[in-house]
Parts: structure tokens; sequence; C-alpha cells
């Protein structure tokens, strides 16, 4: 649209927008203020020059910088996405049909680190984690447990898992199957991030080469059998949990995704057949408006980086959609009610930088997983800001703000340096193999903590405002019988299952994963056949090897 | 055998990714003079206990956020006592409620640290874990020597008349006056050496000075020793239950930092602790 002037680009977009408002109409005919002041649908510069529609341009429109689609909240409010799950798989199905019935719009599973690292609840290197960050999944008997009462056609998934996402996956597929619910119809996420576990989470298992096209395997699977599914959310929320500046995180996120695109156009897939489903996920920190400008500044890099650099033609390629969840590591452990108002300013600023979903931290999280009223109030947080607060009712409330504005194009200036590097050092696996974002970010976490203990950086209630003999909180206590229960569970399902079909299918994958096949048909069978995570996920060792640590 | 190098284990038990922590405890410890192992993630206890003794470490350092440290922490403790290294001492932190700490020293951990500790703290610590174990215990002080004798402090009536005593008859230069609100006093400066003499005269009944001359009459207030890190200091004197005046450092005279200990803590004399702020120099104060 090079040459269009404004008045034709805006006249375009009315015309888009009212083809959308008659599918979908705002919530409201007529948004106010309290004073009855009517709030319009997007407000834009008085004298719009050339350089507004390269840089802003309309929201829905390339290059995305102020929101994804025409309408933003006033459409449909963001996707309240609380991350829950402990214990096991009946425990959490009841803190998620508690959150459901508290307005909760979309389920999002925290799984235990056995389950997230391939190892059954009986292993030996399970000892004291059963249960204790997610919910141990060994098996679909486990998955049928989770998803009880919750039809699948109904609720959208996202499941933190990465490593071992085909086999997760799949078991939702199966658990899909046993309630009548065909793929095409499941929607949700799986993280299937694995670069940013060799970068920052630590939850790896496999090397890069054959971790790559186990995710390859489930875009191309995804893309011709559960098309509504989020086959990747590419993530920087732990790159910045690690320690890492804001700029990083949009940097090397952007730099990771780069790679799988690159990874799936090299493994035969058209960009526009997989791109569609990428998805990612921020953080949002405690400085207020470079939050804002990050998520605005993410947007318009990751749109150019799908046209320029990849030649993607569908818009929707070039959408950056994202998950946000408010900065884990900002929260304290002293007086945790305190963390309430920091998870309120976050949560805000990812509204205001326009998030599709967000989870908001509860206060009691730098102790323990959070009691039910602290994940209530978590909750709460976010629906007084989409319902109280008015923030909701105009797109890109800050677009044209001199400040964000300029943070906005400094953050992406800074983020292009760094995928400029990463690009020397041959790409974003290459550079995590040579330890690069590694030690940038371990600079950055030293240079922070450094700052925290001069005083340079206050931190409420820690190094200023401190108060002496605080109450403790009351803290969710994992049941340290949950090993002896799962492991328990495991016995019985190795009696009872049909052992001869566990080891026919577990071989059958074996034998594709020596070949070229897409793996995810063979993981599909042997999760049907009641193989353990731990089973499949041997296999695969077996196979594929073992990442050592950088 | 004697070794002046502190060495560490920082060791990551169990499947929790997060290193965050770990790796800035390592780089505060290796900023600190102490020589680091850092075991990576993943690893069995047993694992850490071959690494710490295989590489001769005088403490071992834990991290644990995923919740699995009562099942963790404790089995560490365990094994080095089958394997007769139970004198290495094991300390720990992570995301750790404040409840399960009883447990944890119960079982061995010498101290957990919970979010939000500077890393200062943590070096402290090992430094007098290992100096008990080495039993060398103050061979090597925790705390470094005080640098000098900031100023000895006499409380005077008059401080006018103090001054002239002190220039005419006994020949100190006068280097200035200044009075410190927060003290309610005038203090008179007067050069000796690199310290200095300080002549201080209540500005106020309810100055501390006032009621020192009430019921001590004039003479010797208190000393002042010129240290450096007086945070590091007063954290470790509290630690070591020492009674303090001011447990954290206020402004002095001449914008330097202060604080006082109890006359009970040091044998009957009031001591003050001084850093001097920038780069000042009594010397070149303007009279």
């Amino acid at each position: 649209m090079a040459g269009d002037t404004f008045d034709t680009r805006y006249a375009s977009w009315k015309a888009t927008t009212a083809e959308l408002l008659k599918k979908v109409p705002e919530r409201k005919d007529v948004f106010t203020t309290l004073s009855g002041i009517e709030v319009e649908r997007l407000y834009l510069p008085k004298n719009p020059d050339e350089a507004y529609l390269e840089k802003l341009g309309f929201p829905g429109e390339y290059p995305f910088t102020r929101g994804i689609q025409p309408t933003m909240y006033r459409g449909r409010l963001w996707t309240m996405r609380q991350y829950a799950g402990f214990g096991t798989a009946e425990e959490t199905n009841r803190r998620f049909r508690y959150l459901l019935e508290q307005g909760q719009t979309g389920l999002s599973v925290a799984f235990d680190l056995p389950t997230q690292i391939g190892y059954d609840s009986d292993h030996p290197m399970a000892m004291g984690e059963v249960g204790k960050v997610g919910v141990a999944i060994d098996s679909l008997l486990d998955m049928e447990a989770l998803f009880e009462g919750i039809p699948l056609d109904r609720v959208s998934t996202s499941m933190t898992i990465n490593a071992p996402a085909a086999i997760l996956l799949a078991m939702y597929i199966a658990v899909g199957e046993k309630q009548g619910v065909p793929a095409d119809k499941l929607a949700g996420t799986i993280q299937n991030d694995i670069l940013k576990e060799y970068i920052a989470r630590g939850t790896y298992i496999f090397p890069p080469k054959p971790s790559m096209r186990l995710i390859t395997d489930i875009f191309a699977y995804c893309s011709a059998h559960v098309p509504k599914w989020n086959t990747i959310s590419i993530s920087g929320y732990h790159i910045r949990e690690a320690g890492s500046t804001a700029v990083q995180e949009v940097a090397f996120t952007l730099a990771n995704a780069i790679a799988y695109v690159e990874a799936a156009i090299a493994a035969g897939l058209e960009v526009d057949q997989f791109a569609p489903r990428l998805a990612f996920f921020f953080n949002a920190h405690n400085h207020f408006f470079e939050e804002i400008a990050k998520f605005r500044a993410a947007r318009r890099m990751w749109a150019k980086i799908m046209k320029e650099r990849f030649g993607a033609k569908n818009p929707r390629s070039m959408m950056l959609r994202f998950h946000t969840q408010t900065g884990g590591s900002t929260l304290t452990a002293q007086q945790p009610d305190n963390n309430i108002v920091r998870v309120a300013l976050q949560a805000l600023a990812a509204v205001l930088g326009g998030t599709q979903s967000l989870h908001t931290n509860a206060r009691d999280e730098a102790l323990a997983l959070p009691t039910e009223e602290s994940a209530r109030i978590a909750l709460r947080t976010q629906q007084i800001i989409a319902y109280e607060t008015g923030v909701a009712d105009t797109v890109d409330p800050l677009g044209g703000s001199y400040f964000v504005e300029a943070l906005t194009d400094r953050i992406e200036e800074e983020a292009w340096a760094y995928i400029r590097k990463i690009d020397e050092l041959g790409g974003a696996v290459a550079a995590i193999e040579q330890g690069f974002p590694q030690r940038e970010i371990r600079k950055a976490a030293y240079e922070t903590q450094r700052k925290i203990e001069s005083g340079e950086l206050v931190v409420v209630g820690v190094n200023k405002f401190r108060i002496e003999n605080e109450k403790q909180p009351e803290l969710l206590r994992v049941d340290p019988a949950i090993a002896e229960k799962q492991k328990a569970k495991l016995e019985r399902l190795r009696q009872t299952r049909d052992n001869a079909l566990a080891a026919k299918r577990l071989e059958a994958l074996r034998k594709a994963v020596r070949g070229t096949d897409n793996l995810m048909p063979y993981i599909l069978d042997a999760v049907r056949a009641y193989c353990t995570v731990g089973e499949i996920c041997g296999v695969l060792r077996e196979e594929f090897g073992e990442y050592q640590g950088v | 055998m004697h070794r002046e190098t502190i060495r560490v284990l920082i060791g990551k038990p169990g499947l929790d990714g997060h290193d965050r922590g770990a790796l800035v405890i390592a780089q505060a410890l290796r900023d600190a003079g102490m020589e680091v192992v850092y075991t990576g993630l993943r690893q069995t206890p047993a694992q850490i206990v071959s690494a710490a003794i295989q590489e001769d470490v005088d403490v071992i350092g834990l991290s644990c956020l995923s919740g699995a440290h009562n099942e963790l922490f404790p089995e560490v403790v365990r094994l080095l006592k089958e394997q007769g290294a139970d004198d290495i001492p094991v300390i720990g932190g992570g995301t750790i409620p404040e409840e399960d700490i009883p447990f944890l020293q119960a079982n061995g951990i010498r101290r957990v640290f919970t979010p939000g500790t500077p890393t200062s703290e943590i070096v402290s610590c090992i430094r007098e874990l290992v100096a008990e174990r080495r039993g060398e215990k103050p061979a090597e002080p925790v705390m470094p020597s005080p640098k000098k004798i900031a100023h000895v402090a006499i409380a005077v009536r008059n401080l006018d008349a103090a001054v002239r005593t002190y220039t005419e008859l006994l020949g100190f230069r006068l280097l200035g006056t200044e009075t410190v609100e927060s003290e309610k006093v005038r203090v008179a400066f007067l050069a000796i050496g690199e310290s200095r003499l300080e002549l201080l005269e209540p500005t106020d009944p309810s100055s501390p000075v006032a009621k020192f001359l009430e019921t001590h009459g004039e003479g010797i207030h208190h000393i002042a020793f010129e240290v450096e890190d007086i945070e590091g200091r007063l954290a470790a004197l509290k630690r070591a239950n020492a009674q303090l005046i001011h447990e954290t450092p206020k402004a002095g005279a001449g914008g330097h930092r202060i604080a006082f200990l109890h006359p009970r803590t040091a044998h009957g004399v009031l001591i003050e602790l001084c850093e001097p702020h920038g780069e000042v120099d009594v010397h070149k104060r303007q009279a």
C-alpha cells in the first residue's frame, strides 16, 4: 500500500471494521466515561504524516503496532487465563472447575517437573518433585481425570509443556476422542518452545536438532488435523525471569521465533501454512511504560520479520498474538500483600500493551503455590481492570504518547541490534550453543542484584520500607503422600493395561524415530495404549540422546 | 593443607530449572574472592555430595525453587554423613517458607536464606562457617579492623572556653565548628595527626550530650572509629547480639554516615562507627 495517503488507508480501515462489526459486534453500542463523554474506538493524530502510517498504522493492519484487531477489547476482552496445577489430576481438576465457576475464561495447566522432564512419578530423579510445581501426569489415565467434567469443545486450554509437548498434546487429543470431541474442534496452546529452555528455563531433555524435529512435526500435524491449536508459544517470559532486560526479552524471543520459522521452512512447510498458529508469551515487569512499549515494539518487529524476511502473504502470519504473565521474580516474600499492587500495575501494562490473554500472579508466589483465596484475588485484579477502569474501551490508548512512542522506537532499535548479532553467530540455535544469550542474561541479572544491594533499585519492603517481625501468611502445602499415590496408580496401570500392545506401540515409535516420518501419529498411538510419559520419553532419550547444559 | 581461598560448591538438586539465584550468588561469591564450583542443573543429592568431596570444598550451597527442599536438602546432609564428610557445612536457599526452616535446620542445614537476602549476608555467613570449620576463629577476623581513630569526642559545657584552652594552652589547631541539628550539639574540630578531637557543647537540654554532662560531668564522651561498609558491620554486630543504638547508619557531622554502639557492648565506652562521606578531608574543611 506504499504511496497510499492517510485518508485512503483510514477509509479502508473503516470499511474493514464495519464489515467486522457486522459479524462480531462490540461489547456495548456506545462506550462512555463516567461523566458521560463518549469514548471513540480509535484516536488518531490531527495531522498524520508518512511516518505515522509506516510506524503505527491502524489496529488490525500491518505493522500491527496499535494492536492485532481493529476493535481490540471493545470487541472482546482478553482471555483471563490463570496458570494452575498441583498435586494429583483430581485435585487440579477441582481447582480448574473452581476457576471456571469464578468467571475464568480459559484453562492453563501447570505440570510438575517430572512430567516436564519426561520421568514417571516412580523414577528416582522424581524424588521430592512429584506434584510440587504442577500436576503429575504419567499416563492418559491422569489426563482423563484432569479434564473430567470439562467439555473440551467449550474451553481453550494452554499447557506449559515443552520437551514432551507432543506427548501431552497427544493425550489431550485422546481425551477429546473419549469425550467425542474431534481434534479439529480442540482449541488451546502448547508452549513447545525448547530454545528458551536451553537459554533460561531448564526443562530440556533432548539436544537441539531432534527437539526441532519434534516441534516441526507438531506444526505439520496440527496444520492438517488440529487447525485451531496454537502449536507453539514462543516465550520471552522465562528469559525475563532469568534476569534479562526488556530489550533482551524481545530480541531473544524473536530470534528464537526466527529459528523455528526457518526450521519449519527447511522441513518443507509453507510459511503461511503454519505461521498463523505461532503464538508468543511475554512478561509484564515493573517499569510501566517500558513494558507497554515493549509489547508494541515486539508486534511491529514480528510483522516486519514475517513480511520482509520470510515473505509471508497472509496478514495472520504477521500478527504477533501473545499471552502475558506478570513478572514472578518481581514478587517479594516480604510484606506479600504488596504483591497484589505490583501485579495490578503489571497487568495494566499488559492490557495497555494489547495482550490477548493474561495471567496475574498471586500475592504468595514468592513463598509457595497460591492458596485458593490468593488465586481468586489475582483473578479479581484482572476483572477490576477489565470492568471498572475503562482502559479496555478504546484501542491502544497510549498510542501517540511522545514518551511511549519514543520508547517503542528505542526498544525496537536495540532489539534489532541483538538480532543482527545472533544472525552473525549463525542464528539462535548456534548462539545458544555458544552460550551467547545465556551470558548476556547472566550479566543483566547480576547487575540488577548489585543495584538492589546498593539501593539504586528500590524494592519496597526489601531494601526500603521494611518492617520487622512480619506475620507469615497461610500457605498452600502439597500433600507429600501424592508421590506414593501416583506410584500406586502407575503400578495398577502397568498391571491392568494391555502390556503387549503398549510395547508394540513403543517399538513402532522407535522405528519411526530412526526414519523420517512425522512422529505425532506414533506418539498418539502410544498414548492411546496407555504408554506413560516416562516410557515414551525413554524411547526418545535412547534414540535422540540428552542435552547437556552449556 | 591450609589454604587461603574459600571453595564453595553451589548445587541445584532435583529437577528445578530456576538457576538465576544460583548463578547470581556464584558470581557474588567469586567477586568476594572465593572459588566457586557450580554443578549445573538436575543433580541428584549423591552427585552433589561426590562433587563436593572430589572438589574438596569448604561449604555446600544448595538452591531449590520447586518446593522439593524438604526432601532433597536433608538427603545431601545424610549422604555427607554416610561418606564421613559431614564436617562440610551445608547452607541453602530458594522459595522456602519460613515454617520449613526449623525442620531443615534440625536436619543439618546450617543456614537457610529466603528470597530478598542480600548476597553480602551470604558471603559473611560462608566466611563465618569456614572460620569455624578451620578452627581459626579469630585468626582471620570476620570483620576487618577499623581503619583509624576518626576522632575522640569530649563533652564540654562552654565550647568557646574549651576551644581557647585546647588551642591557646595546648597548641591544637582549630579546623572549624559546626552545629549538628540531629544531635543538638555544637562541635569544634581540632587537628591531631590523621585524627581529630571533637569538642561537644549541647545546644538544647534534651541533647544526649546535655544528659551526659548531667550524670558524668565534663570529660571524654565517645571514641569514633572510621570503617568501611558500615551497613555490613552493623548487620554482623546485630547477628552477634551486640547492643546497638542505631541499627542503620544516619547522617552525622560532615555528611559522614555514623552509628553508635551501646557502651555495654564495649566495656563502658560509647563507640561511634563512622563511614566517611566521599572524599571529604577534615583538614580542608572551611574554618
